[in-house]
């Protein structure tokens, strides 16, 4: 075991480093934010840490939070910034937040090593911190997935009006969301590089996007524990896929494409599914079958002016 | 607006005093006008019926009661203040609840999940703690649960639903919040005649209890059986206002609404 422990180490601690920063993609996809603000929060987080340790010799703990303080304000200027949009421009918006802060680290002269990045960020953080932080940010997340805070970031995903006739401010929440998936991203970040001892604008780059993105659909993007399992899996997948050589990236984008065709909600989703259907038929509550209309549904002032090319009365998303 | 007046069949409940009211309330998407100078008033315990044919500006206009459309010109009240200006996230907050033409349930939540998002927003923060480590079910859910039929369903599904049950659990959500004023777009769309006397007796009930209502619909006759006072419209603007009886007979009505089908107000 202890063997198996120490040859492995790395794998292991990428294994929770992947976790959480997948979570800063899942945390705002899981409130229909599509947002990859969290990869350029890793590189805010990952430089921050190797930057404090190796100039001021701080504490492990402060060079980190100091990351995530500033990786959360900026993912709280970034949500004012592009709160008006969502979906694909959301997503392209984010996307260039995280290449601008690799443009930034490589021409970042000394303060962050320029392309060859920075050495020698040696700190006393040890796997276990990185153990026991990843549980206590998958527990706080469980229970945000729970009861009524559960319930309300469902409505902001699947129906922002219907949230807000609920009394939901929308507004808020996705600011929130800003903000947590900023210091989830830094905390990964910064660990990363306390871990490796070191950090260059190549370990930040846009590759993180489809690291993360691929984590949490192929593991499940409505819950921690979809991130949890696409983390283990894409971790220790080209480790178990060596004997298939060059064509692993081949398997690797089959996995993902079958996936995103046949288990939309990921693996989480389909255990999920069984489990529902399980339940309800150990209950012997009988479904009511399909939702459909009885009558016909007569069409109203919104979908005429929505086919009139103007503003639909009641947006639906 | 005046205080009611004619309701057919004994004393009307509630006491009439204006809860809601829109005043000269416009709702204008560049040239076409959707809603175009309405005057309402919500008084308490008593429903309000909006009658109109399709594209007449019903759901605009409750989007707008709503503030999810902004106002082009018009005044809004709620116990006399004004909340033009209010964003729509608060009027919950306020009492007001509305369901919507369309189901829109969240397929993820059971049905007792998503009645609970009605009921949320009455819960404070150590409720929401509490539910975490306990399932708790609060009492205006259960009351909500009991009041639409809906408890032996708590644990399907939206999508395992039939369209006419859905729209119970919508109005289920609705009355979780215990609101002062229950806005329903539509509520028997779909459904079929006994479910919609079904509904209609409990909307009744419901203004007996001293719950303000609004309802838009398209069953002339149920309107007419369930409203204290109705509105009619056609093509964003008012034309007749006042007891039921009286509007499903007013020429202009028959007119826009009913065709040219004569004296059969009463007929769908």
């Amino acid at each position: 075991m202890n063997s198996w422990y120490f040859s492995h180490l790395v794998l292991i601690q990428s294994t929770f480093i992947s976790f959480l920063l997948a979570l800063s993609i899942q945390v705002p996809l899981r409130a229909g934010v599509f947002s990859f603000a969290g990869v350029g929060s890793y590189a805010i987080g990952a430089y921050a840490a190797a930057i404090l340790t190796i100039r001021a010799q701080v504490a492990p703990v402060l060079a980190i939070g100091a990351g995530i303080l500033v990786a959360a304000v900026a993912g709280w200027l970034l949500a004012l910034l592009v709160a008006r949009l969502s979906g694909l421009y959301l997503g392209m918006a984010t996307i260039s937040f995280a290449l601008f802060l690799g443009v930034l680290a490589t021409n970042g002269g000394e303060l962050t090593g320029g392309a060859t990045g920075l050495y020698g960020a040696i700190s006393t953080l040890t796997t276990t911190h990185v153990v026991v932080v990843s549980v206590l940010v998958a527990l706080l997340l469980a229970a945000s997935e729970r009861g009524a805070y559960g319930r309300r970031v469902d409505a902001v995903r699947e129906d922002p009006h219907l949230a807000v006739s609920l009394g939901i401010d929308v507004t808020r929440v996705r600011r929130r969301v800003f903000v947590v998936s900023g210091a989830l991203g830094a905390c990964a970040g910064g660990m990363n590089s306390l871990l490796r001892t070191t950090v260059s604008p190549e370990t930040v780059g846009f590759h993180l996007v489809v690291t993360a993105l691929t984590m949490i659909i192929v593991g499940g993007a409505l819950s921690w524990a979809g991130a949890a399992i696409g983390a283990v899996v894409f971790t220790w997948l080209p480790s178990v896929l060596q004997f298939v050589g060059e064509w692993q990236l081949v398997v690797y984008g089959v996995v993902v494409a079958a996936a995103a065709v046949w288990v939309p909600g990921g693996l989480l989703g389909l255990v999920q599914d069984r489990w529902h259907r399980w339940q309800v038929r150990r209950r012997r509550i009988p479904a009511e079958g399909a939702t459909a209309p009885v009558a016909d549904v007569p069409a109203d002032a919104e979908q005429q002016l929505a086919a009139l090319g103007g503003p639909a009365a009641e947006a639906r998303p | 607006m005046t205080a009611l007046s004619g309701r057919p069949a004994g004393p009307a409940p509630g006491t009439g005093a204006a809860v809601l009211q829109g005043s000269d309330v416009a709702v204008h998407y560049g040239g076409i006008r959707a809603v175009d100078g309405v005057d309402l008033t919500l008084e308490t315990g008593r429903i309000l019926g909006v009658l109109g044919p399709n594209g007449s500006g019903k759901s605009t206009l409750l989007a707008a009661l709503t503030r999810l459309v902004p106002l082009t010109r018009g005044r809004l009240t709620l116990d006399g203040e004004d909340y033009g200006r209010t964003p729509p996230s608060r009027l919950a907050h306020r009492g007001i609840a509305r369901t919507f033409q369309t189901v829109r349930l969240l397929p993820d939540l059971t049905v007792l999940g998503n009645i609970q998002l009605g009921a949320d927003l009455r819960l404070g923060r150590g409720a929401r703690l509490r539910e975490l480590v306990r399932r708790t079910v609060p009492e205006a859910v259960q009351e909500a649960v009991e009041r639409t039929g809906v408890g032996d369903l708590l644990d399907l599904r939206p999508g395992e639903l039939s369209y006419g049950t859905a729209r119970r659990v919508e109005i289920a959500r609705a009355l979780a919040g215990r609101p002062r004023v229950l806005m329903l777009d539509e509520p028997t769309a779909g459904m079929n005649q006994p479910e919609r006397l079904e509904v209609a007796g409990l909307l009744r009930r419901l203004r007996d209890e001293g719950l303000t209502q609004l309802l838009v619909e398209h069953d002339v006759s149920m309107m007419v059986d369930t409203c204290d006072r109705l509105l009619a419209m056609n093509q964003g603007r008012p034309i007749a206002e006042g007891p039921p009886r009286d509007v499903v007979r007013d020429a202009a009505v028959q007119e826009a609404y009913l065709g040219k089908r004569g004296h059969r107000a009463g007929d769908r």
